[in-house]
Order: structure tokens, then sequence, then C-alpha cells
């Protein structure tokens, strides 16, 4: 981890709503080229400290750097600049409802005059080719089923080309026999060497393409290290409990 | 005289004064737009100060009836700033001030119909809030607001039959001006019942038809 370019730097990262303490002081920091899965169970802050990591979320205290980045210090940075280059995919895949698929996938490149209409376009067919999903470019977001919407989603954040890409349980909302047409495109993202956090459930995933797992529960990181270390030799007690429910 | 020879002896000069009452809705409803647009924006804003300018602004309008406010605008402005304005001016700006409310909450309310996601989404991906909000969130908002701002074009149709009282030659001056040299009250008044009715029929169905045509892929 020493010569490797660290991407997302958080320390004693905390998030309240209101009186409710979410994270109660995280410390992660993820590398270039690094997959980092976040298990847990619901209600353990996965999703919020996802979120914090683009200040979708406002940070209580704490410091989270990414790319260089103090996103707590609003001085020093343009929000929006930081976001361009950190890709996210939601649960709910949140497609824009009044853009079809391919537009979907221009606007943000197009409105922020990272690429022409001609070029937006031409990427984005790229993307919707290797989302395989080339022949639904026409098409609006209510047409098409969850696996579809989420694999638009996900050409959709890699349109604007980020260095980093956040996942907020990409496949929980969709039917058993979709997820797989998701997580594949995840494998191939990971394998070519995308830095990815991903809060998930599916285990298997995180196995196979997880450089690292952490396990959080009730806002703390309880356990981190190798999927073999995590999932296949768990030493805290609250891991091991989470893992025999869940397997 | 019987129905057919009122329209007859009235007929263009009653159009005139509904093409007048026309007039001072479409215009009052593009200014009561901006407002509500604006105020509507702000009360959907994360900052207090604005939600509360906002709120200002529609309470006191709301609570005021358009009368008064017409009055004001026509009689009391002039007197404590001797700016004369004519009935046409005057009644635009009652009119769309107090649209302009009303359409401030249908801004509102069809901002926050829009899921929270697609904000999110949109700037998640770097986009601004104003981007977002133009690009991706009030689109979808407007179509939810349709049948509202539809309703609310009907009722500020009819409200400018209350300009009648500053002078304002719309269609009610127009009967009372009319009625006034042949007495024919019943005939005349449902004369122009029927042609506010002809009128708000056809404009409601093309705003209906317009509704489905902008509804995209469902």
């Amino acid at each position: 981890m020493e010569n490797k370019n660290v991407k997302i730097s958080v320390k004693e990262l905390r998030k309240s709503f209101g009186h409710l303490e979410v994270l109660k002081g995280m410390n992660v920091e993820v590398c270039e080229g690094e997959v980092v899965c976040l298990i847990g169970p619901s209600g353990s802050g996965k999703s919020t400290f996802l979120r914090c990591l683009n200040a979708l979320e406002k940070i209580t205290a704490g410091s989270v750097i990414v790319d260089g980045y103090d996103l707590t210090d609003k001085k020093n940075h343009n929000i929006n600049k930081v976001r361009e280059n950190i890709g996210m995919v939601f649960q709910h895949f949140n497609l824009f409802a009044n853009l079809n698929v391919i537009q979907n996938i221009m606007l943000a490149p197009v409105e922020l005059k990272k690429m022409t209409k001609q070029e937006a376009h031409t990427r984005g067919m790229e993307l919707l080719e290797m989302v395989g999903l080339s022949e639904k470019a026409e098409v609006y977001p209510s047409k098409l089923s969850g696996g579809q919407k989420q694999r638009v989603a996900i050409a959709r954040a890699l349109a604007m080309n980020p260095d980093i890409m956040l996942f907020d349980e990409p496949t929980s909302a969709l039917d058993p026999e979709m997820v797989g047409e998701v997580l594949e495109v995840m494998q191939n993202l990971a394998k070519n060497g995308m830095t990815m956090v991903v809060v998930t459930h599916e285990m298997g995933f995180a196995r196979e393409v997880a450089s690292r797992v952490i396990f959080m529960d009730e806002g703390i990181i309880v356990e981190e290290g190798t999927p073999q270390e995590v999932l296949q030799n768990p030493k805290q007690p609250r891991t091991i409990d989470f893992l025999n429910k869940v397997l | 005289m019987s129905f057919w020879g009122l329209i007859r002896e009235n007929g263009i000069y009653l159009t005139v004064a509904m093409g007048k009452t026309l007039e001072l809705t479409f215009l009052s409803l593009v200014f009561a737009a901006v407002i509500g647009l604006f105020f509507g924006l702000l009360n959907v804003s994360r900052y207090k100060a604005f939600n509360i300018i906002a709120n200002v602004y529609i309470d006191c309008i709301r609570g005021v009836p358009l009368i008064v406010l017409a009055f004001f605008v026509y009689f009391g402005v002039p007197m404590a700033t001797g700016v004369r304005l004519n009935a046409l001016v005057a009644g635009i700006i009652s009119l769309s001030m107090n649209a302009g409310a009303y359409m401030a909450e249908i801004v509102r309310a069809g901002i926050q119909s829009i899921d929270k996601g697609q904000m999110e989404a949109a700037r998640s991906l770097g986009l601004s809030y104003g981007t977002s909000m133009r690009k991706v969130v009030l689109p979808q908002a407007i179509r939810v607001m349709i049948p509202s701002i539809i309703n609310q074009f009907i009722i500020t149709l009819k409200d400018t039959s209350i300009l009648s009282v500053i002078g304002f030659p719309e269609l009610v001056k127009a009967g009372q001006i009319v009625i006034a040299r042949n007495f024919e009250t019943f005939k005349m008044w449902a004369i122009i019942a029927v042609m506010y009715l002809i009128v708000i029929t056809t404009l409601s169905k093309i705003a209906r038809a317009l509704e489905r045509k902008i509804s995209y892929g469902k």
C-alpha cells in the first residue's frame, strides 16, 4: 500500500443525523485500482459512509480526502469538479426519467463541456456496447428491466471517465435472475483496474472480486482484510455472527 | 329582443371584449409563471431565508382578496406615488401577483413530487444544482404540474371578471355596458355565461391533449 497512489483517505469520519450518530469514527484508505467491498447488516452505516465519499451527505466531523481534495474544506475545492471524477451507482438506479438511454449517458459530459455532442454520442454507444445494451439507446428508462436500468446507470457514470466508482447496493433492488448481468459488468470494470468502493450483500462477488473486504456494524469498522481473511476466517464474533446469517 | 337578435347586435362587441379577457389572462399567466417559478424555487431551496421569503409572499397574496389587490394597485399606488397605471397594466399586475402565489405552490409541489434520487444522481455526475434542476428535475416536475396549471389557467380566466371593477373593458364590463343600454339582463348574462363556458371548455380540452402529447415513453 505504501508505494501505491492513495485515491481516498478517510480519517475519523463521523456523521450524525440529528441526535443519531450513524458513523462513529471511520478510518479507511483506498488505493488506485483497489476494489473495496463494504459488508454489514442494514443500518450499519455502509451507505451513509459511501455517500460521504462524494459529499452527497454532509460530513459532521473528521476528514475525507478524495483525489487530494479535502471534502470537508469547502474553500479549497469545487465539489462539482471533484464529483466529475467519482462515478456513483445507486440501489434504485435513478436514471433520468425524462431522458432516453443515450441522453442519460450524454447529459453530464455535454453539459459540463467535457465532450461535444458527437463525441459524447460515440462514447455513449461504446459504453452501451460494453454493457450489452446498444439496441436500447433510444429507449426510455421506464421500458427497461431492473438489470438493464442498472447497466445503463453504470454506463452513465462511466461516461465522465471517472477514476473512482462508488456502488451503493447495486443489485439489492434487482430480481435474482438479473443480478448476474450487473455483477458481470462490475467484474469487468474491476479487471480493467477501476478503483471501486462497493456496498454489497453479494458475498460471492466480494469473495471473487474484492481486494479488500470491510465489515461494518453500528457505524464502526469491526474487521477488515482480504476476502480470505474476513469471509473465510473471520476473527471478530460479530463478523462470524453476521456471516453465519447471510451465507 | 330574441337571443339571436342580441347576439347579432352585440356579437362583435362582446367578442372583442372576450379577446381582451384572453389577452389579460395570457399575459397575466406568463408573468405568474415567472413569479411562480421564482418563489417555487426559493421554497424548495436548502436555505431557510429563501423559504421564508417565498412563504411570506405566498401568505400575503393568498390572504388578500383579488379585488382588494386590484383596488390597491389601481387606485392606491397612484395616490401614493403619483404614477398613474392604465387598467390593463394594473390588471396584469394584480392578476399575475395573485396567480403567481398559487403557481409558486404548484411549482413547489411539482418539484417535491420528483424522487430525490433524480437530483442526487445528477449531482453525483458533477452537475450543479441549477443544471440538475433545469435538465432533470424541472422537466419531470412540469409534467406533474400540468393539470394544476390548467386549473390555475381557468381560475385566472374567470378572475379577470373581477377587474371589471377597475373599468378594464373585459367581458363582464362589456356586458354591463350593453345591459345599461338595452336592459336585457337575463338574456345578456346567459349569453356571456355561455361565451365563458365555450372558451374555457375548449382551452381545457386543448390543454389536456397537450398533456398527453408530452408524456414521454410511458
